[in-house]
């Protein structure tokens, strides 16, 4: 894509999270649309590009009553809107549209319209993994994590850190679902859900959903700051599930992606990291070089546990909650833009002016298939 | 139930793949010979202790085993094989299972 050419201008979520037994998930879509749209100042009638998943773009224009030029119902899981970011990027700068919402939301915890658990058994992984009982990335990420924690030397205590902070951000958002404090004895006691994963290993699901508008840079509102793409780059299908899972996509694309970005990883304030499971926040984050030598340990007991490096703000997925299936991947990008408008309350980093976040998901037989990561850049 | 697991190989490079892919990875050749696997080392082993939407689940074991013929896979495992061990292959219906070699 080309960079610094276009820019997220509105961020916003549901009026509520966790439990919403009133509102269908097309409902929470527009809900959370119509928060975005009021962030930035815009109307339904300023959107000509919707982009979603986990429902059809052209249905939540239709019940918003908006009849756009381009329409992007990319689907691959928790990657999805990082993939939507640079979809609407290029169709911009191609001229099919001009202003894209981008939602997501999903009924997970209230299950409003919700079907029955368990993926299609004609999917790869019901043919071939689902008979002896993985069901769903709870169950079959337990590998990966368990060849990370061999390969690279990581305890269950440095996974802690990543849970156990990330709990400390959550506690300064005020639509977290645990805000609680989470301590490291309370993180070594939970039930294992699939070894080694335990309970807060695992993201809450909840209800709600979140939006952004993206733009070119002159649409952000008169007297905030733009947040700019710098760059942006995504991987699909990687290995063909043929490695270990101890790579990402972003592997095969950090080098260029800071090369576009024309910063380095030392130049960055604030990460969204996709936080589906600890492990993979440290899978990604050291693909993208921002762990020193691959000392994933070092990078959760100091980097994380003692500097306290700002990653995952909002309290994550982990504390903050996912919205059941593609979920969480929005939440980091609207994070992110928060953060670099000086808009997070609480939990405010500092002169935030550089932000990276992350997509991964797609899960499609061992581990997941796609993977995007973008740097975010504050403009006065 | 049979002995061993089913594997395609490239007809062109001879890479092994489970699943079947249409085309192969490596050189994009179309045509694949079936073989078998019967043997893999056990790498890693998780247990799915519960299961979301399931109220009488029993917990069930799964490994990440490198296989003799090199492809690695997940597979469920029919006993108290441990990482390391050297396990026998079989299929059930499209799924592959491993048990201790006898």
């Amino acid at each position: 894509m080309k960079p610094k050419t276009i820019a997220v201008v509105g961020a916003a979520e549901t009026t509520r999270m966790g439990r919403i037994p009133d509102m269908s998930v097309i409902g929470l879509h527009a809900d959370a649309a119509l928060n975005a749209l009021a962030d930035c100042g815009l109307k339904p009638s300023d959107i000509d590009g919707v982009a979603t998943a986990g429902a059809s773009p052209v249905d939540l224009a239709h019940y918003l009553g908006i009849t756009p030029t381009y329409a992007d119902g990319t689907s691959v899981g928790g990657c999805s809107f990082m993939l939507h970011v640079r979809h609407a990027a290029a169709a911009i700068n191609e001229g099919l549209c001009n202003t894209v919402l981008i939602t997501h939301g999903e009924s997970g915890r209230s299950r409003v319209g919700a079907g029955r658990f368990g993926g299609s058994a004609s999917s790869l992984a019901g043919q071939f993994e689902m008979p002896y009982g993985p069901s769903g990335p709870p169950t079959m990420f337990t590998i990966p994590v368990l060849r990370y924690m061999k390969t690279y030397g990581v305890t269950e205590e440095d996974l802690a850190m990543v849970a156990v902070v990330q709990r400390e951000w959550a506690a300064k958002n005020p639509h977290a679902v645990y805000r609680a404090p989470l301590t490291m004895e309370e993180y070594l006691a939970a039930p294992l859900v699939a070894d080694p994963l335990s309970r807060y290993d695992c993201v809450p699901v909840v209800a709600g959903a979140q939006a952004i508008i993206v733009a070119r840079p002159d649409r952000a509102p008169k007297g905030r700051p733009g947040v700019r793409v710098r760059a942006h780059r995504a991987s699909y299908n990687y290995d063909n599930q043929e490695g270990d899972g101890l790579q990402t996509g972003i592997s095969t694309f950090a080098a260029a992606l800071w090369q576009e970005a024309g910063v380095r990883p030392d130049d960055i304030d604030v990460a969204s990291i996709y936080d589906d499971y600890p492990t993979m926040v440290l899978a990604q984050a050291n693909d993208l070089g921002l762990i020193p030598g691959n000392d994933l340990a070092r990078f959760c007991r100091v980097t994380i546990g003692e500097k306290r490096f700002p990653v995952n703000t909002w309290g994550g997925m982990l504390s903050a909650g996912q919205p059941g299936g593609h979920a969480g991947g929005l939440n980091g990008i609207s994070e992110a833009v928060l953060q670099l408008q000086h808009r997070a309350g609480e939990r405010q980093v500092k002169d935030a002016r550089l932000a990276v976040t992350t997509g991964y998901g797609m899960t499609m037989y061992r581990y997941g298939g796609t993977a995007a990561a973008a740097i975010l850049e504050r403009v006065e | 139930m049979s002995g061993g697991v089913t594997i395609w190989r490239c007809a062109n490079c001879r890479t092994g793949y489970f699943p079947e892919p249409l085309l192969c990875p490596r050189c994009h050749g179309g045509k694949f010979d079936v073989d078998r696997v019967h043997e893999a080392v056990v790498e890693e082993i998780s247990i799915i202790r519960h299961m979301i939407g399931q109220e009488n689940w029993t917990p069930r074991r799964i490994a990440n085993v490198l296989t003799s013929s090199g492809p690695r896979m997940t597979v469920g495992l029919r006993d108290e094989s441990g990482p390391g061990a050297t396990i026998e292959l079989f299929e059930e219906g499209t799924a592959p299972f491993g048990r201790a070699k006898k």
